[in-house]
């Protein structure tokens, strides 16, 4: 004969609806999300992966200031590489961005068509997909660059070069909305100006490497070899080439995030069970006294108690599973799709995720249960039918002063009463306000960012020059009068014009991303940089002291971009600017330093626009625009995930406050119908039980708060030195405390109002029951 | 003693419904007047329970009405009926139905909020002899202790009606009589009108008036002339 306890189990799950359901949504919302995120994360990283070898990726490239003859590449294959031609056209559109046009390519990181077509006709193109969602271009219209020539546009593509659109590798960010990528037919490329192009060539090793370590070594040899041949104008190697790794980082990086906050919400989850399990244990005393007395086992009844909650586990991983497999799935490859230009991929089935969120959370609303249910279920049946849980004899009541006010004093009892349910409420509290703090922290310090920027510039524009290109093969009078037609080429007549020299060189410091340091030559009484800095020291930007934890009298240590050499400064001031991780010295130190010849200068500080130099002779041009790439990059790819995560938070915080809100009054519910027969009107009696929880949570919220701002601060910092270039100085606004108190008291006005529904709805006759 | 303080009336009511529809009163009528002690006596079934309950504004009648002290419970609302238990019930349960979580001061200042003029929480306590254990949790203490407490707790208020529910059903003899004499006491000293459900034939003779139930229907309701002190009960 079955189990007749069994049909206890329909009636339970009508009786406990509320509970169940909490569990069903968190669990199904949170398995859903993990599972759709590992899978998407799964499968498009697989994808990347498979596309090294599928688009035949280059292992680098390299940019010549002329094409190469014959005979240098005969010298470079013999290197032991291919050589494939990737040049290419950069040409300013319409639409306030660069595009850098490619001809189809047929040997080298091969083009992964998204949408439409291939171009064919000369006015075809073939744009980035991701750059046209930005732009909301879509197959079939037009593109105008500014010299006036209109593409039609044929297709949309992913570049595998380009998985992450970095224009420069020394950007900070990358920027799919100012710059793009595009293909047009060979034919077509043919019709561009020779003067225009762009001479880049990819590599490919003969003998791959087989490690990090080896290519690192071969790269470092292959850059000395082709330095003797060519004069180099840019030399990237796979490795350290951002457009094509930044997308496996950030993916594995994302990955690991999803996890942190995975064993979060089971850690939680565990307690809650914990919670829930001893609470039932409390409320059925009666019947598991009876059916204990009648001669069911312990081991039956541990299983009875444990089938509900571990079904409603498992049909919430199911549904999770399917959920996490098909929207969730799409959300979160949409989520890359908008940072990344990735190419299409192919769902691939997870055992990884299965195994997270289904067969662990299972495996540990099992365990809990167990443990939990066992070790309650040892009393003798007799306890159980008198309800006389023989530990909480030996407790002694905490002494409160008869002077307090009687309701005050009821509420510390329920408090602490119920100290096991508010801790978890804090801990809830504090991780669910983590989350939203998150997410609504981030897009306000993107947002400050510009403005804090706007007030801290060194200057409104930085003009960087374009440098003439030396031919070894140049005479050397050609040499002279090329340099004296430049120094004439880059005068301004503009009188806001403050000459600078500067140099670049390479990050070096343990477990935090490599990255361009711009070092800044000023001119000693400069209008634009003032420094007070003792002889022999630097000054280091306050984004450069703030990332690398350095003050007043620390040193820097730093490496020449191709090359060995190292260079060592010592700080001596730390100079207020945020926009980039920067140093500063005086133009003659700096020229000194890295013999640049006592009167170079590579551009301009400047608070009005320099017009009279040639566009051609301008380099770069630092303005605000150019500045806050990262933060609008970040704020366009981070976007919808910060509502996702704010949602997140708001559920996961409603739904913890609720279920354990909800045991403390079931907890009490004998007293609460006690104090109804008394003669206790409802709202004293939520004013007992309800404001005691409601004192608990703005309590934990007011003071979450402070903790998360500080854990927060942390991640963050640590999250910027590992994965970003540049910095943007965490700070909480005021605006998002506020937010944060007006979304969490809101969300939990919402749980009060059922806890009072709750309280109304608790029969009289349940004090009365244990008469009979 | 002032007549008709609680007037009874044709009161009926059955629990549920169709072929098992059981009616547990079936027409009682019953005037107690105003610091009467009166007792319901009967076996498990007899419908004294739930008698009480109607009286104690907990249940509804499904016919008949109850008038106390000139106002009928019938016309009064929820919130009227809450205000009613307010002011003017006590109520003793055999199980106590303390507050776990609140110590014995604490439990009879439960009642002593509800109440205009409540008596002094600590004179209470001593009369109650429960001084000395007042900062303890109603686990911490015996049976008696705990029934004691739940005295305090339905009398600290001073209302007008105190309903017992078998209050020394869980109790042994000693400290039956015991809590029964302190009742007996609270209703001398205060003038509280007392309506105790029990089974113990023993009890009755403590009582101004016996009514005795079976069935759902008053078979005795008699005066008793000659009281016994609850400390000279015997059974």
């Amino acid at each position: 004969m079955k189990n007749p306890l069994r049909k206890r189990l329909l009636p339970e799950l009508k009786g406990e609806l509320g509970k169940y359901l909490a569990l069903f949504v968190m669990f199904t919302l949170f398995i859903g999300l993990i599972s759709g995120f590992l899978v998407a994360d799964g499968s498009m990283i697989k994808a990347y992966n498979e596309g090294f070898t599928k688009y035949n990726i280059e292992d680098g490239h390299f940019r010549t200031d002329k094409p190469l003859n014959k005979a240098q590449r005969k010298n470079i294959t013999e290197l032991g590489v291919t050589i494939y031609d990737l040049l290419y056209v950069e040409e300013r559109m319409t639409n306030d961005s660069n595009m850098r046009i490619y001809p189809n390519r047929s040997e080298v990181n091969l083009v992964c068509l998204m949408e439409g077509e291939l171009p064919t006709g000369s006015d075809e193109i073939a744009i980035d997909r991701m750059y046209a969602d930005n732009n909301k271009l879509v197959v079939g219209d037009t593109l105008e660059n500014e010299e006036g020539r209109i593409y039609k546009i044929s297709g949309l593509v992913a570049l595998p070069d380009y998985s992450c659109l970095y224009e420069k590798n020394s950007d900070t960010m990358f920027d799919a909305q100012k710059f793009g990528v595009a293909i047009v037919s060979p034919d077509a490329f043919a019709g561009y100006r020779s003067e225009f192009l762009y001479n880049n060539y990819a590599w490919k090793y003969d003998v791959p490497p087989q490690d990090e370590k080896e290519a690192k070594d071969q790269n470092a040899e292959f850059l000395k070899e082709v330095n003797d041949i060519i004069h180099l104008k840019d030399f990237l190697a796979r490795q350290d080439n951002l457009a094509i790794t930044f997308t496996g980082t950030d993916m594995g990086g994302d990955r690991a995030m999803m996890m942190i906050l995975l064993y979060m919400f089971i850690g939680i989850m565990a307690f809650v069970f914990a919670i829930t399990s001893k609470n039932t244990i409390f409320k059925e005393s009666t019947v598991i006294g009876t059916l204990l007395a009648s001669g069911y086992t312990r081991g039956e009844l541990v299983r009875h108690y444990m089938t509900m909650p571990v079904l409603v586990t498992i049909v919430s991983a199911l549904i999770g599973n399917i959920l996490g497999y098909t929207g969730f799935k799409n959300f979160c490859a949409g989520m890359y799709y908008g940072s990344y230009s990735l190419p299409t991929y192919v769902t691939v089935w997870s055992a990884e995720a299965f195994l997270l969120t289904t067969v662990i959370p299972i495996a540990i609303m099992v365990a809990i249960n167990y443990v939990i249910l066992s070790k309650n279920l040892r009393m003798s049946p007799l306890k159980f039918i008198r309800n006389d849980f023989a530990k909480k004899r030996k407790h002694k009541a905490l002494p409160l002063n008869a002077h307090i006010p009687f309701f005050t004093r009821f509420q510390l009892r329920v408090i602490m009463q119920n100290m096991s349910n508010y801790l978890m409420i804090a801990v809830g509290v504090l991780f669910a306000n983590l989350l939203l703090m998150f997410g609504l922290a981030l897009p306000v310090i993107l947002n400050d960012y510009s403005d804090q920027l706007q007030n801290n510039m060194l200057a409104q524009y930085q003009y960087i020059l374009n440098y003439p290109t030396i031919d070894e093969n140049d005479s050397k009078l050609d040499l002279i009068m090329m340099w004296m037609e430049y120094q004439n080429a880059m005068q301004t007549e503009n009188e806001d014009a403050e000459k600078f020299s500067a140099y670049s060189l390479k990050s070096q410091e343990k477990d935090v991303i490599v990255e361009d340091i711009t070092l800044y030559g000023v001119q000693p009484d400069s209008r634009y940089v003032k420094l007070a800095i003792p002889e022999g020291t630097v000054a280091i930007s306050s984004a450069y002291a703030e990332k690398y934890s350095k003050d007043v009298g620390d040193t820097i240590t730093l490496k020449e971009t191709y090359e060995d050499d190292i260079y060592t400064f010592t700080v001596g001031q730390i100079y207020d600017y945020s926009g980039a991780i920067a140093i500063f010295m005086y133009q003659e130190d700096l020229n000194t330093t890295f013999d640049l010849g006592e009167d170079t200068f590579v551009g301009y500080f400047s608070n009005s626009e320099i017009t009279d130099i040639a566009q051609e002779n301008i380099g770069t041009v630092i303005d605000l625009t150019a500045l806050t790439k990262v933060s609008r990059q970040l704020e366009t790819s981070m976007g919808s995930m910060m509502y996702l995560v704010d949602g997140f938070a708001v559920i996961i915080f409603m739904l913890l406050i609720y279920l354990l809100s909800k045991i403390i009054i079931e907890k009490n519910a004998q007293a609460i119908s006690m104090t109804k027969i008394l003669g206790y009107y409802n709202g004293e009696i939520s004013r007992l039980y309800v404001n005691a929880t409601s004192l608990v949570v703005v309590l934990c919220m007011v003071l979450s708060i402070p903790l998360d701002n500080m854990f927060l601060d942390y991640i963050y910092w640590a999250m910027m030195r590992i994965r970003i270039s540049g910095w943007l100085p965490y700070h909480l606004s005021l605006s998002v405390i506020i937010e944060m108190l007006v979304l969490g008291i809101g969300t939990y006005a919402i749980v009060a109002l059922l806890e009072y529904r709750k309280i109304r709805k608790v029969p009289m006759d349940m004090a009365l029951k244990n008469v009979e | 003693m002032r007549e008709d303080f609680l007037a009874i009336h044709e009161i009926r009511k059955s629990f549920g419904a169709g072929d098992s529809k059981v009616e547990v009163l079936k027409g009682i009528d019953l005037d107690i007047a105003q610091g009467e002690f009166c007792v319901l006596l009967g076996p498990s079934g007899s419908g004294k329970s739930t008698l009480l309950n109607i009286i104690g504004g907990i249940d509804r009648p499904d016919s008949g009405e109850i008038i106390v002290n000139g106002e009928r419970m019938a016309d009064m609302k929820e919130k009227k009926l809450t205000q009613y238990r307010r002011k003017h019930l006590g109520y003793i349960f055999q199980m106590y139905n303390l507050i776990p979580n609140l110590t014995v001061r604490e439990n009879i200042e439960v009642g002593a909020y509800l109440g205009d003029n409540p008596l002094s929480v600590d004179e209470l306590l001593g009369t109650l002899g429960l001084y000395e254990h007042q900062k303890k949790l109603p686990n911490q203490l015996s049976g008696g202790q705990q029934q004691r407490c739940a005295i305090g707790r339905a009398i600290v208020k001073n209302p007008d009606i105190l309903l017992c529910d078998e209050p020394t059903g869980a109790l042994d003899y000693n400290t039956s009589k015991e809590i029964l004499k302190l009742i007996e006491t609270v209703n001398q000293k205060y003038g509280n009108t007392v309506i105790m459900v029990t089974h113990n034939d023993a009890i009755k003779d403590m009582a101004d008036r016996v009514v005795k139930l079976r069935d759902g229907m008053i078979r005795k309701n008699i005066i008793n002339e000659t009281k016994t002190p609850a400390d000279a009960l015997e059974w």
